[in-house]
């Protein structure tokens, strides 16, 4: 009995995706049903699924992201444009976030038309929420460690994308950006693009080497696990290690951040770990 | 923090150095930006995933439409009056500046466009047995997001050379720094959106090419199953089975959102049309939206009849939820709004300007 009543609600959440679904596809209901829909994106595990093979809805999906291009240069976006195509973002994330449609959704490209987002420098809220978002769309893709995601975001501009963020970002976005970029550093290739050339380790090292100082003012602990783990995993190939034995900040030598780190244990050992690697003798 | 930034970059620059000089870590060939090919906007004109590259685009060099009889000088400019050869200045400035930008704008607008356009179109269209249909659903998405895409990439880069070389015609000719720099900003700020335009239309242009060519065996396997079934008298709905192939969607879906079997309904092939009611610039976008409430006024009005009259479901799209003409006139009618319909108008001439180089 309770195996049919489970199932009749489950029918009846179904129905109910289908409706909004539907809604979405008419101009006229599409705002409402943008904002519901995102937030049921949790609790119906196939909605991935009726995103993607419904007729017409990334198609419509796409028509919302490029609506506010325009808004971009000069930034003239306002807080509720950004929520209407931040929830439209959220159910491109359900979508880059399943496993039978992230492929489908990389094929298609439609990362690349997250691009102009994550190249806007506006830090009004409206703007921080859409990169935020957008980001998010990208961690969704590195979360599951596939390595087509990670060939496919090579191909594209996402790595000085995301060293901006971390650069000049909020604290939060930061955090995604530099999660993106430690998962591409922690897939074979990744790591093997990063320290191919002497610019692209440069490029990478310098930001780090800023964000490690910004870290010692505001000790944001989050970040430097993220900090850590990057730098840790670029002392495993032979080249990078080599440059970071002479670049490695001094604040990840010494013990400024020890207290910081005190109850942090796998941190901590990521920590002995990569100064183990760039130690004289260890080669 | 200047100076620790400053230590830093030199730190890990003289780090990175020294294993280049052992040859440990290669040299990028070029002195562009890191992760990029070209250095005409370091983030976001790059490497185009191979598969997307085109041979359509390399073949022919773009044509640059003259812009010098539609440029505008403003009057503010003492020098445009006193010496009318500064005006040439300006054209070469801009003819130089489009030179640089419009082809990696426009080759990965096209590329990526294409690419969407050619997957969503087959998903969306498996079983349509119309080529025509299809192909004008590829045009208008692949032209609508071409477009889109060659404006949000090549609008600040364009700024930014055109200033510069603006600037530097205009001291070469005798100008003071401060004078020339002020000249440049105003007379690029006066005709941006008309050269971002000729880039934005050579996208468009481009990708309809590019779309063709992509769904080209597709278009071919329509027209073939049609006149298989002509032949035979049969009435077999064309399907497309790698679609179906491969997942228990669309099969198990409600009808609305099902490609039909005997062809897409009036409603779902709007979807497509809507592509066209993209907005190009800020103002547009106000404007689309005043028309969009617009729009829902009417669509619910639309609904509330068909349920008086058949008493029962309405269509889920209304029957007015598509009929917006972006540019519907709003209800406030305030001078706000008639400010919006200005710029609107200005935006629209420059792609008009564009129209009469097409004839």
């Amino acid at each position: 009995h309770e195996h049919q009543t489970a199932q009749k609600l489950q029918q009846l959440d179904e129905e109910k995706i289908y409706g909004l679904v539907v809604e979405l596809l008419n101009p006229a209901t599409r705002e409402q049903a943008l904002l519901d829909l995102s937030k049921k994106r949790e609790q119906y595990e196939d909605l991935a699924l009726v995103l993607w093979y419904s007729y017409g809805v990334i198609p419509v999906l796409l028509q919302e992201i490029v609506t506010v291009y325009p808004l971009l240069t000069p930034p003239t976006l306002s807080g509720g444009a950004s929520n209407r195509v931040c929830n439209a973002l959220a159910l491109l994330q359900c979508v880059a976030n399943h496993n039978e449609t992230r492929s489908l959704f990389l094929q298609a490209h439609i990362p690349l038309y997250l691009y102009p987002y994550l190249n806007t420098t506006s830090k009004t809220r409206p703007f921080e929420y859409l990169r935020l978002t957008s980001l998010g769309v990208i961690g969704a893709l590195v979360k599951n460690d596939n390595p087509e995601v990670i060939s496919f975001l090579l191909s594209t501009e996402i790595i000085p994308l995301c060293l901006r963020i971390m650069e000049t970002g909020s604290e939060l976005s930061k955090t995604v950006a530099i999660f993106v970029v430690q998962k591409i550093l922690l897939d074979e290739t990744g790591l093997y693009y990063i320290c191919q050339t002497y610019e692209r380790f440069y490029a990478v090292a310098t930001v780090l080497h800023n964000m490690v100082n910004q870290l010692v003012e505001n000790q944001a602990m989050r970040l430097l696990k993220h900090v850590i783990r990057c730098y840790l995993r670029l002392s495993e190939n032979p080249r990078a290690r080599e440059a970071l034995r002479q670049c490695l900040p001094e604040p990840l030598r010494d013990s400024t951040f020890h207290q910081a780190l005190k109850d942090d244990i796998a941190t901590k050992r990521c920590l002995g770990q990569l100064l183990l690697n760039l130690s004289d003798g260890i080669n | 923090t200047a100076t620790t930034t400053s230590a830093t970059t030199t730190a890990v620059a003289a780090a990175a150095a020294a294993i280049t000089n052992n040859h440990v870590i290669a040299r990028a060939e070029n002195g562009a930006s890191p992760f990029t090919n070209t250095n005409v906007r370091p983030p976001i004109t790059n490497l185009i995933p191979q598969s997307a590259a085109s041979n359509v685009n390399d073949d022919e060099p773009i044509n640059i439409p003259n812009l010098g009889p539609y440029l505008t000088f403003n009057p503010q400019i003492v020098m445009y009056t006193t010496q009318p050869n500064s005006k040439r200045w300006v054209l070469q400035a801009i003819t130089q500046s489009i030179r640089e930008i419009i082809g990696p704008v426009v080759e990965r607008s096209v590329a990526i466009a294409s690419v969407s356009t050619r997957e969503l179109v087959t998903k969306d269209f498996s079983m349509e047995s119309d080529e025509n249909k299809m192909r004008k659903a590829a045009h208008l998405m692949a032209q609508s997001l071409a477009g889109s895409l060659a404006m949000v990439t090549c609008k600040d880069p364009l700024r930014t050379s055109m200033v510069n070389h603006m600037r530097v015609l205009f001291t070469a000719n005798g100008l003071s720094e401060v004078i020339a720099e002020q000249a440049a900003m105003l007379t690029v700020a006066d005709n941006l959106d008309l050269v971002c335009a000729v880039i934005e239309k050579t996208a468009m242009e481009k990708v309809t090419m590019e779309v063709d060519d992509a769904l080209m065996n597709a278009f071919a396997s329509r027209k073939k199953h049609r006149e298989q079934q002509q032949q035979r008298g049969g009435a077999q709905p064309y399907f497309d089975m790698d679609i179906f192939a491969m997942s228990r969607y669309p099969s198990t879906l409600p009808e609305p959102l099902r490609p039909k079997p005997n062809g897409l309904g009036v409603n779902q092939l709007r979807i497509y049309e809507d592509f066209t009611r993209i907005p190009r610039s800020a103002a547009a976008v106000a404007a689309a939206s005043a028309g969009q409430m617009m729009d829902q006024q009417q669509s619910l009005m639309d609904q509330q009849q068909r349920l008086l009259r058949t008493n029962g479901r309405p269509d889920s799209h209304g029957s007015g939820g598509y009929g917006n003409n972006a540019i519907l006139p709003a209800f406030d009618g305030g001078n706000q709004h008639q400010q919006q319909q200005q710029q609107q108008q200005q935006q629209a001439s420059a792609h008009q300007i564009l129209e009469r180089f097409a004839q």
